[in-house]
């Protein structure tokens, strides 16, 4: 019996232990879904009744639209911001940058020469 | 009834909730959250001393330089509002660096390579400004940034703006930014070591672009790309390269362009049931130099009540050589047009091992402040044998250090 390639029967087994595992743990595919509405395909502009590109959907489709203005209360916590410590952050940023060859992403701009 | 400044504060953090999509600001002014201008009047003092390990005595000739690199670092920032779209930070940075540095690499009797530290020791200040005025509107922000840094030897002028735009009710963040820095660097006692330039500058120019993303109540995640490109002078005027049998040392000589990009994701996400907050982040960098590198950090805010927080955090970053690294040359070798000893541009692996404990209280009888103290500690490991790729011989100028930080915040 030829056996499927292992990586695929490896994949297909962390497929099904993933969905069976999550939804022990309470998890369930269809509540993360559930306020999800898909638009019916092909969608139609209204007035001049032309196929919208999927562009158009998706900036129109509420999707992206995860939490509304009053369900951010953990989301403004201090310690949710990506860099609480801004001091920290600029000195470890430099340190790093100083004794490492990479520089530090998500930034513009910065100085220093960092010998020694 | 009179309302106490903290009941206040609260209803303007509650108010601030709604309002703000706590999406981190690539740079905002004084705070790490918020996408309207910052509504009080905070100001930080941070306290850190960064030492390095003396170098073992196998790694250097016999009865050599073996101290390395200390810097005691004092910060401070100011962050206010102007109007109710205007904000404005200031922050000041005083460094006071001492000790010896790697100058080039030689060989012992076994041919091993070895480390020849600069014998003089040095003597150095850095002092850094940087001032970030931002813009609000509506639907985004607007980002100036201009800063100073000077030191004996060298000084850096740099120029940025940044901003980013809402869509989808605050949840999706488009940001980018772009920015320059105009170096010069005047080399300490270019007459007496030949490898010396007198003076001489570099350049570089910066851009991102990032998009983040409120994955639910509790997560948020963000990815950008960055791209620097440095020109001029980017060699290191205080190392050199030894080769055997050669009467003197050569200078340290890099390409004098080099085009970085590097991608960043972040994802933050708070567990309610044990009042933590999980930070995890991953870096993958490219250079035109041949240098790539992996970075993973998680970090783990702990919360036990509302005043006291404890952070460990973790951190692994592997990279490649330079194209041009050598340790040293071999005798009759012909010296390339790029080469350098520096253990920067080495192959090798890092380990970091933190923790930072936060404590916040108020001062009902002093306008009622609200104080954030904290401390910290961190300790960085690098070696050949923590690198991801296996590495025949590592640098033996590797570096191992120590980093103690104490702070506070005022919060007005």
């Amino acid at each position: 019996m030829s056996a499927a390639p292992r990586g695929l029967r490896a994949l297909a087994l962390a497929a099904l232990f993933s969905l069976t595992g999550c939804a022990s743990l309470g998890w369930s595919w269809d509540k993360w879904w559930s306020d999800v509405k898909l638009p019916d395909f092909p969608a139609f502009d209204e007035y001049t009744e032309s196929p919208k590109s999927y562009v158009e959907i998706a900036l129109e489709h509420d999707f992206l639209v995860r939490v509304k203005p009053w369900e951010r209360a953990v989301l403004a916590r201090h310690d949710m911001a990506f860099d609480p410590d801004e001091l920290e952050a600029a000195r470890r940023s430099h340190t790093f940058f100083s004794k490492e060859a990479t520089m530090p992403g998500g930034s513009a701009g910065g100085g220093g020469c960092g010998c020694n | 009834m009179r309302r106490s400044r903290r009941e206040r504060r609260r209803e303007r953090a509650t108010l601030r909730a709604l309002t703000s999509s706590a999406l981190a600001l690539l740079g905002a002014a004084g705070k790490a959250s918020a996408d309207t201008a910052i509504d009080h009047v905070e100001s930080s003092y941070s306290f850190s001393t960064y030492s390095e390990d003396n170098l073992k005595s196998s790694k250097t000739i016999p009865n050599g330089e073996r101290t390395r690199y200390e810097v005691s670092t004092q910060q401070a920032s100011i962050a206010g509002p102007i109007t109710d779209w205007l904000d404005v930070a200031l922050q000041v940075t005083h460094e006071k660096m001492s000790g010896a540095s790697p100058w080039y690499v030689t060989q012992d009797a076994a041919g091993a390579p070895i480390q020849f530290m600069s014998g003089a020791t040095i003597q150095d200040t850095r002092n850094d400004l940087s001032l970030h005025a931002n813009y609000y509107t509506d639907q985004g922000r607007l980002g100036f940034s201009g800063g100073y840094s000077t030191e004996n030897d060298y000084s850096a002028i740099n120029f940025g703006s940044d901003g980013e735009l809402h869509f989808n009710e605050k949840n999706t963040t488009l940001s980018g930014g772009l920015g320059g820095s105009f170096d010069s660097i005047n080399p300490t006692q270019a007459d007496l070591y030949p490898t010396r330039p007198d003076h001489k500058s570099k350049q570089s120019y910066s851009g991102f672009v990032g998009l983040s993303q409120v994955i639910d109540r509790r997560s948020i995640i963000q990815g950008s790309f960055t791209y620097n490109l440095g020109a001029g002078y980017l060699s290191d005027p205080y190392k050199e390269v030894y080769q055997v049998g050669a009467p003197s040392q050569y200078g340290d000589f890099r390409p004098n362009r080099r085009h970085q990009f590097s991608f960043l994701v972040r994802y933050n996400r708070h567990i309610e049931e044990t009042e933590s907050t999980i930070h995890l982040s991953y870096q993958y960098y490219i250079d035109t130099w041949g240098i790539s590198s992996h970075m993973g950090e998680l970090a783990v805010y702990q919360n036990f009540g509302d005043s006291f927080q404890i952070a460990p955090l973790i951190r692994y970053y592997s990279q490649t050589k330079a194209d041009f690294y050598v340790d040293y040359l071999r005798a009759g070798q012909t010296p390339p047009d790029n080469m350098s000893s520096d253990f920067r541009l080495s192959p090798y692996g890092a380990l970091s091992l933190g923790a930072k404990a936060e404590y916040v209280f108020h001062t009902p009888w002093l306008r009622d402040i609200e104080w954030r103290t904290h401390a910290s500690v961190e300790r960085y490991l690098s070696s050949g044998d923590l690198s991801l790729k296996s590495v025949s011989v590592p640098s033996p100028g590797l570096v191992n250090f120590t980093v103690l930080s104490v702070g506070i915040t005022a919060v007005f």
